[in-house]
């Protein structure tokens, strides 16, 4: 005998496919964010990254948008699961079922499904990203730092998302059984989406609305901050994308209703363009969490191949194989002591050079922030001393780099990097420079030459007169002592024992990190504010410590004022020093892969099983296997190609455009070949998507009865 | 049993207002088996749906016995969809997760009444319609016709006062067909059930006791079979819908 619970028990079991499918998307959803918001809240990548740093909100940008990805596609799944409900919903009202025990078995059944696909996706989202980055360990790379630590309030995200998902499941079911019409909710399950005829050049106002609000995205912040003297909220700034994600919108629905063929052309593609048509809404609103997915993957894949191309040229590109410096008076090993060790380690020192240089006052523009209502805002005040530069003299610098330079008097000369640029931190902009000790100033002008050198980076160059007059009284802790020399039959060795000799030697006056200004930190106090980088602040501001029992973190060598640049140390670390930064944009990309992998998939398949009836009724009329198949390659190849194809392009162009903006509206030389790296690995990824797209034809083709073999 | 009386629905196109039902008024009586017919758009569905209360009407009066089920609330609308009323719609409504036994037995599962009389009263509902052999089988591995007996026989395993079909034979071939109104008859005359279905089909209304026939929703003239042979009277409606439509030709 039958009760009301046992039919709803049969009819869950006849249709536990749909079940499956909500139950899948849901826990899918929850799983991927929970592996992503451990990684990210990880102490492990937190010890690391640096605060307020762009790797930082790079990683939460991607995250953003993968949590928009997963909220729209939990949505999906969830409208999906309604329709499908919608015909047994219908006919149990239409028989007399009261909406309250209706609402009441739904409740429970959709209740029970998101708790429980919540539940695991949190549960088993934590030993995924424990194993995606033990793999990582054991075949790419493996550092002490790499350890993998969790913060357990990191689920409180997932948490937040999973009552989201859960409400808004149990929204949407409201508003389903409040409808008052019953034929309406009947007919839902056979409802067609159509969208309205569009106009065709709905698509060129699309791309140019992407383009558009890229422009604006990316240069409105910085004309905020430069022009205005305003740090705008990213939240507000965020809005400056808007125009970009609706032209997406339009190119995508462009894409769906008119298609880019015209005329005959078309028509071998009308069925499936027209099928396409009538899952309009869903299909488009899909197609732009894949695109969005797909470009916030993109941007997590790029990083390591960029740093590590750019990196690895600006590397081999150094004028000196090793560089370091000092404070005067200490005592580091000097050219002897260096020979003696290169010999132990069958090396030859050649080009030994030593010079010495001075940290000076130099004159800026100090910007003043204050709170007002629409967030904070600054104002420049000149100061005549606001931050300190290391100067050499002219002499000092021919000595050191071979040079012939000539300065005249008053005139400075700026090192900027191999390429020519200041990355974006180096300017040739100061007007006086004043001895900290005597106060004694000197006004300079910018001389027209460039100097270039990625060892000497950021130093600056005075005339022989000028240094000897501006230096007059100096005291010794004021001035360091540079090294350059090269190397013949270089050895990794010798110089890991030499950069752990200069550790050794190293005394506490120089346990400081390398953006520690001593000038700055007094204008900071004589203004009564505390600085930043004062060791006793280090973990209000979280500044990493330096630990000289650590040389070989990535801490240490990232953020040591006076890290030795050593090619050959450099070039091997590189990726040990950058491991957790290269890892964790690794995982963050397969995540937000994965989870395009998965939605591509299921949207795919049940594009196709929904329209199952269309291909019955076109064998009907007469359609061969092949054109059913070929329409079947229609619907599917548009769900994957356009938001693939579109996210891909966007973020490549979109990459490009913060490499001009950062790089002071060039691109360097070797910031092409990490473009050139980023499309290797765009190629890589859309082998294994175009993989993903035949696996999903064929598993398409069988559930259709299309497979090669049947007509 | 049934009162129907100036009922008037109107749906609203974007600015536009569509009056479907202009003041509709007639009877149904206890054991009567009544169609009602009409050219598309004349109401009929629109009719059928108003005293079904699937959809609210603007005004006007449906009486079931002594209930006017135009005021009813939500909770009480159900129970007399339960208890009163039995549905037979065109595509059949049965639940594909469910055998036919237990798509029959669903109204008495819905109203609480669960016993060995409804497994009793299905498995005799099965056996007046002739679908015992596929009782145990599921939607998707019966016929069309055996669909339709089936949701008769679901209509009828709460004894309703009212049985309400929405072109019942829409969907099935003419055996098929002729096999579902047997079923109707064999209702009436075997449970005393009383018939309300709206219909396109001259042939299924031709077995009918009286046919309304509905025009731009009005009832415009109600057929009496009386002691007229079935081929005659499908012949008389003919006529009229005939005459029908040759009167909206003509209309300037």
């Amino acid at each position: 005998m039958k009760s009301l619970s046992d039919v709803f028990t049969m009819l869950r079991r006849k249709s536990k496919g749909q079940y499956l499918l909500l139950f899948g998307c849901l826990f899918f959803s929850v799983f991927l964010i929970t592996a992503y918001c451990l990684m990210m809240r990880s102490p492990t990548v937190l010890n690391v990254l640096p605060v307020g740093g762009d790797s930082r909100k790079q990683v939460m940008m991607i995250f953003v948008l993968a949590v928009i990805g997963c909220g729209a596609f939990t949505l999906y799944a969830a409208g999906l699961f309604f329709r499908h409900k919608a015909r047994e919903l219908g006919t149990f009202l239409a028989l007399g079922a009261s909406r309250t025990i209706l609402g009441r078995q739904l409740r429970r059944e959709v209740g029970l499904i998101s708790l429980l696909a919540c539940v695991m996706g949190m549960a088993l989202g934590t030993p995924f990203a424990w194993l995606v980055w033990s793999i990582f360990r054991l075949t790419l790379m493996d550092t002490p730092e790499m350890a993998l630590l969790f913060d357990y309030r990191a689920y409180a995200i997932p948490f937040a998302f999973s009552l989201f998902v859960i409400a808004a499941l149990l929204i949407m079911l409201a508003r389903f059984l409040g409808r008052v019409n019953i034929l309406d909710i009947i007919s839902e399950a056979h409802r067609a989406e159509p969208i309205r005829a569009l106009p065709r050049w709905c698509g060129s106002v699309g791309i140019a609305l992407v383009v558009l609000g890229a422009l604006l995205g990316y240069f409105v912040p910085g004309f905020c901050v430069l022009q205005l003297h305003w740090y705008p909220p990213e939240g507000l700034t965020a809005v400056f994308y808007l125009p970009a994600l609706a032209g997406l919108y339009m190119l995508l629905l462009h894409t769906v209703v008119n298609g880019w063929k015209k005329g005959k052309s078309r028509y071998p593609h009308l069925i499936a363009t027209g099928m396409m048509q009538f899952q309009g809404r869903q299909t488009v609103r899909n197609m732009l969490v894949i695109t969005v997915l797909v470009a916030g993957a993109y941007f997590a894949a790029f990083y390591s191949p960029m740093m590590a191309t750019t990196a690895q040229l600006s590397l081999a590109e150094r004028t000196e194989d090793y560089a370091f410096f000092y404070p005067t008076g200490v005592d580091m090993p000097d050219q002897a002591e260096i020979e003696q060790l290169a010999a132990k380690n069958d090396l030859t020192i050649k080009d030994y050079r030593s010079q010495k240089s001075t940290t000076l006052a130099v004159d800026g523009e100090l910007h003043v922030e204050s709170e007002s209502s629409v967030g904070v805002t600054y104002t420049k005040e000149y100061q005549p001393m606001l931050e300190s530069g290391r100067f050499f003299s002219e002499s000092a610098w021919n000595t050191l780099t071979g040079d012939n330079l000539d300065l005249a008097r008053g005139e400075v000369a700026g090192v900027f990097n191999a390429e020519g640029y200041g990355d974006g931190i180096f300017g040739n902009d100061i007007s006086l420079v004043t001895n900290p000790v005597t106060k004694q100033t000197l006004s300079v002008t910018p001389s027209e030459t460039i100097l270039k050198n990625d060892v000497l980076f950021s130093c600056r160059v005075l005339d022989d007169g000028d240094y000897d007059t501006i230096t007059q009284g100096l005291t010794d802790d004021w001035q360091d002592v540079q090294v350059l020399f090269n190397a013949k039959h270089d050895s990794y060795a010798f110089a890991k024992s030499l950069f752990h000799e200069i550790v050794t030697r190293a005394n506490e006056e120089m346990a400081i990190i390398s953006s520690y200004d001593r000038i700055t930190r007094e204008l900071y106090h004589s203004r009564g504010e505390e600085y930043f980088a004062d060791p006793e602040n280090a973990e209000k501001y979280d500044i990493p410590v330096i630990d000289f029992t650590q040389p070989d973190s990535s801490a240490f060598r990232q953020n040591w004022m006076y890290m030795p640049q050593f090619r050959i140390l450099d070039q091997a670390d590189f990726t040990t020093n950058m491991a957790v930064f290269l890892l964790l944009f690794i995982f963050v990309a397969i995540l937000c892969f994965a989870a395009v992998g998965v939605i591509l998939f299921t949207r795919s398949m049940t594009l196709a099983i929904t329209n199952a009836w269309v291909y019955e009724d076109l064998r009907k009329l007469g359609a061969s296997g092949a054109y059913l198949r070929q329409t079947a390659r229609g619907q599917i190849s548009r769900v994957f190609k356009a938001p693939i194809f579109v996210g891909t392009l966007l973020i490549f162009c979109f990459y490009t455009l913060i490499l001009y903006g950062n790089g002071e509206g060039a691109i360097t030389p070797s910031e092409w070949a990490g473009l050139g790296t980023c499309l290797l690995v765009i190629t890589a990824v859309s082998a294994l998507l175009y993989g993903l797209y035949r696996l999903t034809l064929q598993r398409a083709y069988k559930e259709l009865n299309l497979t090669a073999n049947k007509n | 049993m049934l009162m129907v009386n100036e009922l008037h629905k109107a749906y609203q196109v974007g600015k536009t207002k569509y009056k479907v039902l202009k003041g509709v008024s007639f009877e149904v009586d206890k054991g009567e088996f009544v169609a009602v017919m009409g050219p598309s758009g004349s109401g009929k569905t629109t009719l059928l749906n108003c005293i079904s209360c699937y959809i609210p009407s603007d005004s006007g009066k449906i009486l079931l016995g002594d209930t006017d089920l135009a005021v009813l609330d939500e909770a009480a609308i159900a129970k007399v969809r339960n208890e009163k009323l039995g549905f037979v719609f065109q595509d059949f409504l049965l639940l594909d997760g469910l055998t036919v036994r237990d798509n029959i037995m669903l109204p008495r599962i819905i109203g609480g009444k669960i016993s060995e009389a409804m497994e009793q009263a299905a498995d005799r509902l099965c056996e007046v319609f002739g679908i015992s052999h596929i009782k145990n089988k599921f939607p998707a591995d019966i016929s069309g016709g055996e669909k339709q007996r089936t949701a008769v026989a679901r209509a009828l395993i709460n004894a309703p006062e009212l049985i309400l079909a929405d072109e019942p034979t829409g969907n099935l071939d003419s055996k098929s067909s002729r096999a579902v109104i047997d079923s109707f008859l064999q209702a009436k005359q075997e449970l005393d059930a009383t018939i309300f279905m709206v219909t396109h089909d001259s042939f299924a209304a031709s077995f009918c006791d009286r046919v309304i026939i509905l025009q731009d929703g009005l009832v415009r003239c109600t057929l009496v079979k009386g002691e007229t042979d079935r081929r005659t009277f499908q012949d008389d409606l003919l006529k009229v819908i005939r005459d029908l439509g040759d009167s909206e030709v003509m209309q300037p």
